[in-house]
């Protein structure tokens, strides 16, 4: 039944491959993430250490590199590159978690603003700008503290928190396709609004979402690193910014143990950077507004 | 509309934003889950502070009660007591506004000039190199968490070289003999915290500054300018920029928020005396009253500056008050 759209999705999925394959940036970006995604899989069989507090080697506290740890060790003995592998499974399940939650809003909100419009969309647009003018790192702290420290808190504040942008991308793109033709064709065809919205609407406005959405990848994993280093994380799961909190905690920063601080920030760097080429060559296919130019 | 009715509803609306923020602020403290005054207090506080604090919060009353009672303590000035610096939290943030002011200010001169003078540079130098490693560079300042930049500077410059301090505004424990050597003393301790806030947020600005040239250059006048032979510079400097000066105001504003978020982490990490490091101690406190009070204030100053660079904004280009 639905082969035929399966196959019309795949057709315009390779072509857009295609394009993509033509961005140097893009590439670069996926294949940097393709290194990172790899090792949070197998974090497990890379690393015959142990990353719980309680297993660490205490004869082995904040030891530079050697051979047997190539990133030195942390306070509490652990393997400072086990952590990393493994920190990486949690901030990239963090961004992608709370991109999910902030894509889906934005793209329900923008939609709803852009296509209904009238007082629908003064009064969404009213919220976007109040959330826009309120400094988003303060309320997230704010929420976080009250909540308290889960790592399903911190997803959930970073979602709520992150929509504004795709939200108000969406909804102009919405609103410039209402206007076509084709649109008033269908209507009147007799289409009602939410088979419009659902069958021809949607349909083009996802690639934007798609790469919208990318974008904010690296935003929420810098937000939870951020939340993270400020001790609102979750003590019971390491990430990227976890580490840092401990190693800034645990003063390595004056006792000079450069290796424990310098890899979670570069890792964190370098995925935000490969989620924001990547999004970058997506938004140069898919938005009518960039290709024009 | 004259420009009085666009200062006046523009006034009107953030008044609006501010009564929002003020109520946001109140319920939020309030409808999280647990008791509020196991929320609101310090386990460790005696019970005679609690009873004379709820009694002055109302919370043995009705919620609406309690945000009336919120709305009048707010207009007195009365934020509440932190238990953590022993002092009214009002007191506190005003001492130490001064601080983020300072930091925010000199920092964002920083951002602003490096974003300016790279964004022309790159967009004039459209594909050489000066321009593709200008926005590679941008974009990976850009994607590093600003706290683990700050700590960067700090292991390079403190820890190694020994160059600058590492924490705090003042050494302590120094006696000053003239208000220059205090100066100098601050100035010590502030370079390293404005270089890192101001370098880690000017990628943005720059990304924005390169594409309004690069909108400018393609512009009839800057084709006129060329035609009629005037120098290059004197094209940059006084046709191409003044009009690409006009978004920066705007871009300013938006990143106020941005700033906001930059100038918490980077006062954590040098342990730089201003709101942000109060935030970052309220939160490790559970003192909530004051990162309550801490939250209101930063929101309504983002709010006032929005408010004020709209209003420059109406003033350096008429158009947008139509």
């Amino acid at each position: 039944m639905f082969r035929h759209e399966i196959s019309v999705l795949w057709k315009r999925f390779k072509i857009f491959m295609d394009q993509f394959m033509m961005s140097r940036l893009g590439v670069f970006g996926l294949a940097i993430l393709t290194v990172f995604i790899s090792l949070s899989i197998f974090a497990p069989y890379l690393s015959s250490y142990s990353i719980k507090a309680s297993e660490g080697n205490i004869h082995e506290v904040l030891k530079p590199p050697s051979n047997r740890h190539i990133f030195g060790t942390d306070e509490l003995g652990r393997d400072v590159f086990t952590l990393i592998i493994h920190g990486g499974r949690i901030s990239l399940l963090v961004g992608f978690l709370a991109t999910i939650i902030s894509g889906g809003l934005g793209a329900l909100i923008g939609s709803i603003a852009g296509y209904f419009g009238s007082w629908l969309d003064d009064i969404l647009m009213r919220i976007t700008d109040l959330f826009l003018v309120i400094p988003g790192l303060p309320l997230m702290i704010v929420l976080s503290a009250l909540l308290g420290r889960s790592i399903w808190n911190i997803i959930f504040v970073i979602g709520i928190l992150s929509w504004t942008g795709t939200a108000r991308v969406i909804r102009s793109q919405v609103m410039s396709i209402k206007e076509k033709p084709f649109i008033e064709s269908v209507k009147a065809a007799g289409a009602g609004d939410l088979w419009v919205l659902r069958k021809h609407i949607l349909p083009n406005v996802l690639p934007l979402i798609a790469a919208q959405m990318t974008l904010q990848v690296g935003g929420a994993i810098l937000s939870e690193s951020a939340l993270s280093f400020l001790g609102l994380g979750d003590p019971t799961h390491v990430s990227w910014g976890m580490i840092l909190h401990y190693a800034f905690s645990c003063g390595a920063l004056s006792s000079g143990c450069w290796w424990y601080i310098l890899p979670p920030g570069i890792c964190i760097a370098l995925v935000v950077l490969a989620f924001s080429f990547i999004g970058y060559a997506m938004d140069q296919i898919v938005n009518p507004r960039i290709r024009r130019r | 509309m004259g420009f009085r009715s666009f200062v006046f509803r523009r006034s009107i609306e953030s008044l609006i934003t501010i009564f929002i923020v003020i109520t946001l602020n109140f319920y939020l403290f309030r409808i999280m889950p647990g008791d509020p005054v196991s929320i609101m207090f310090n386990p460790s506080i005696s019970p005679e502070a609690k009873e004379i604090m709820l009694k002055e919060m109302g919370l043995d009353k009705p919620l609406l009660d309690q945000y009336v009672i919120y709305l009048r303590n707010l207009l007195r000035g009365n934020l509440g007591y932190s238990f953590l610096l022993h002092e009214p939290v009002f007191k506190a943030i005003l001492e130490r506004l001064p601080n983020t002011i300072l930091l925010m200010l000199s920092s964002n001169i920083i951002a602003i000039f490096l974003g300016v003078v790279l964004g022309a540079l790159a967009a004039w130098k459209r594909g050489s190199v000066t321009d593709v490693s200008s926005i590679i560079l941008s974009l990976s300042l850009y994607s590093m968490p600003m706290f683990w930049l700050g700590g960067m500077m700090i292991l390079v410059f403190s820890v190694q070289f020994h160059l600058f301090p590492i924490f705090g505004i003042v050494t302590p424990g120094v006696e000053y003999s003239s208000f220059w050597d205090y100066a100098w003393d601050v100035l010590r301790h502030l370079t390293l915290p404005m270089i890192s806030l101001g370098v880690g947020t000017f990628g943005g600005l720059f990304l924005i500054m390169r594409n309004t040239m690069l909108d400018a250059l393609t512009e009839d006048y800057t084709l006129t300018a060329k035609a009629i032979g005037l120098k290059n510079r004197t094209i940059i400097f006084k046709n191409v920029m003044r009009n690409a000066m006009l978004p920066l105001i705007t871009i300013v504003s938006l990143r106020l928020g941005f700033m906001v978020a930059g100038s918490i982490l980077t006062e954590t990490v040098f342990s730089w005396p201003g709101v942000g490091l109060l935030i970052y101690s309220s939160v490790l406190a559970h003192d909530y009253q004051l990162l309550q009070g801490a939250f209101l204030i930063i929101t309504i100053l983002v709010v006032l500056a929005n408010f004020i660079a709209d209003i420059i904004y109406g003033v350096a280009d008429p158009r947008i008050r139509f």
